[in-house]
């Protein structure tokens, strides 16, 4: 049987994935947020995960407005990092795997989630700007990814509790996969930013705070949130925190936190967390 | 109105992107989003009236996109995650784009921020 080791929260600022790029992981500017990191990737390291199921949001890159999916999974051997418009990145393709993405889509289906399946789709930033800062990619990564996309561009947005349910619904598709493999479940977004129109640069660091102890100790209230909640108190880029709620639906019950990095230097407080089960 | 949204409209300077909004703009936003594909840049830089023309944008946005009026564009109902991949094209990161936003100049932005040495 397959089981869940742990969770982690990250932040999928997009300008990550630049500064790694450009190698600014020493530049003073940049080192608390690199830093950071570096106990959860030991952890990874010394846990080992065969997959990591990610919930985050595809934006407007793999998928546009024309059809776009509310819970969308992604299956294949590999999936290419996405050119955003700056060209490709030097990064490897995604790992995928095959038969658990396709048990977990069986089993989200036959849960009443009923999830739109995508193939032979590049992944963008939201996925693949924490990634090597939790895993190495030389000279590949160590294991695979499952990418669930979430919808949080486009209202209607599913709500902060049907996020919590699927994650919880995840949880069963993995204790239900034969194969004894482990699983990290990583919830990305936020924490609190807003990045379009005159409120730009909002923030909110006691939100933040508030935000990250309700998770751990009481989810329920941070379900009961509407988005226009998130989006007053953090900012409106800020309602993509429903989807750490997936990830901790994924963990029901008592958890641990192990590790707790913050790091609010422009506009997005870029954050990084680690959760085992209590 | 959605539920969910109640009382968004009280927040200056926010602008959501619901499916009102993304039906009245889909042209625009598509052709915004054309900017991940390598050949569309191209025909861009080549010809930006024809690569406008062609993807279907009324006056107003063509003036918008000519002057990179990048809050006149969010409020006519563009999506910031198209909108950065033009900015790309355009050379700007997408702190200068908060700074435009805002109506500030990137320097007096950057004052604003914790580290303003982080970009």
């Amino acid at each position: 049987m397959a089981r869940i080791i742990g969770g982690i929260g990250t932040s999928h600022v997009p300008t990550i994935g630049v500064a790694y790029d450009k190698g600014k992981q020493e530049d003073p500017a940049w080192a608390p947020l690199f830093r950071g990191y570096k106990p959860v990737a030991e952890w990874l390291a010394k846990k080992k995960p065969d997959a990591l199921v990610f919930f985050y949001n595809d934006h407007a890159t793999t998928f546009f407005f024309d059809v776009y999916p509310t819970f969308a999974l992604g299956i294949g051997e590999r999936f290419e990092v996405a050119d955003e418009g700056a060209g490709k990145r030097p990064l490897p393709p995604i790992k995928g795997n095959v038969d658990l993405s396709i048990h977990i889509a069986e089993s989200l289906v036959n849960d009443e989630f009923d999830m739109t399946m995508f193939q032979d789709r590049p992944l963008d930033h939201g996925c693949a700007s924490p990634l090597p800062l939790l895993w190495p990619h030389e000279p590949d990564w160590p294991g695979a990814v499952v990418p669930i996309a979430i919808n949080v561009l486009q209202f209607p947005l599913p709500t902060a509790r049907r996020c919590y349910r699927l994650g919880q619904a995840v949880k069963r598709a993995v204790e239900s996969y034969p194969e004894d493999l482990k699983i990290v479940v990583v919830g990305t977004g936020g924490l609190s930013h807003q990045v379009h129109g005159e409120r730009s640069g909002f923030n909110n660091e006691e939100w933040d705070m508030e935000f990250l102890d309700l998770l751990v100790k009481d989810p329920a209230k941070l379900t009961e949130l509407r988005h226009v909640d998130y989006i007053r108190r953090g900012g409106a880029e800020s309602a993509e925190q429903i989807m750490w709620l997936a990830m901790r639906g994924a963990l029901e019950g008592e958890i641990r936190e192990l590790h707790r990095n913050y790091y609010l230097a422009t506009t997005t407080a870029m954050t990084v967390t680690l959760y085992e089960p209590a | 109105m959605n539920p969910q949204l109640e009382g968004v409209e009280d927040l200056e300077g926010t602008y959501v992107f619901d499916l009102r909004t993304s039906h009245r703009t889909m042209k625009l936003n598509r052709f915004l989003w054309n900017m991940i594909s390598a050949g569309m840049r191209e025909s861009y830089r080549a010809d930006p009236e024809a690569a406008m023309s062609d993807a279907g944008l009324n006056e107003t946005e063509k003036a918008l996109i000519r002057a990179e009026d990048w809050i006149g564009l969010i409020r006519h109902g563009a999506s910031f995650f198209v909108l950065e991949k033009f900015a790309r094209v355009a050379g700007r990161t997408n702190l200068e784009v908060y700074a435009m936003m805002r109506g500030e100049s990137f320097e007096d932005f950057m004052k604003t921020r914790r580290v303003p040495e982080c970009r």
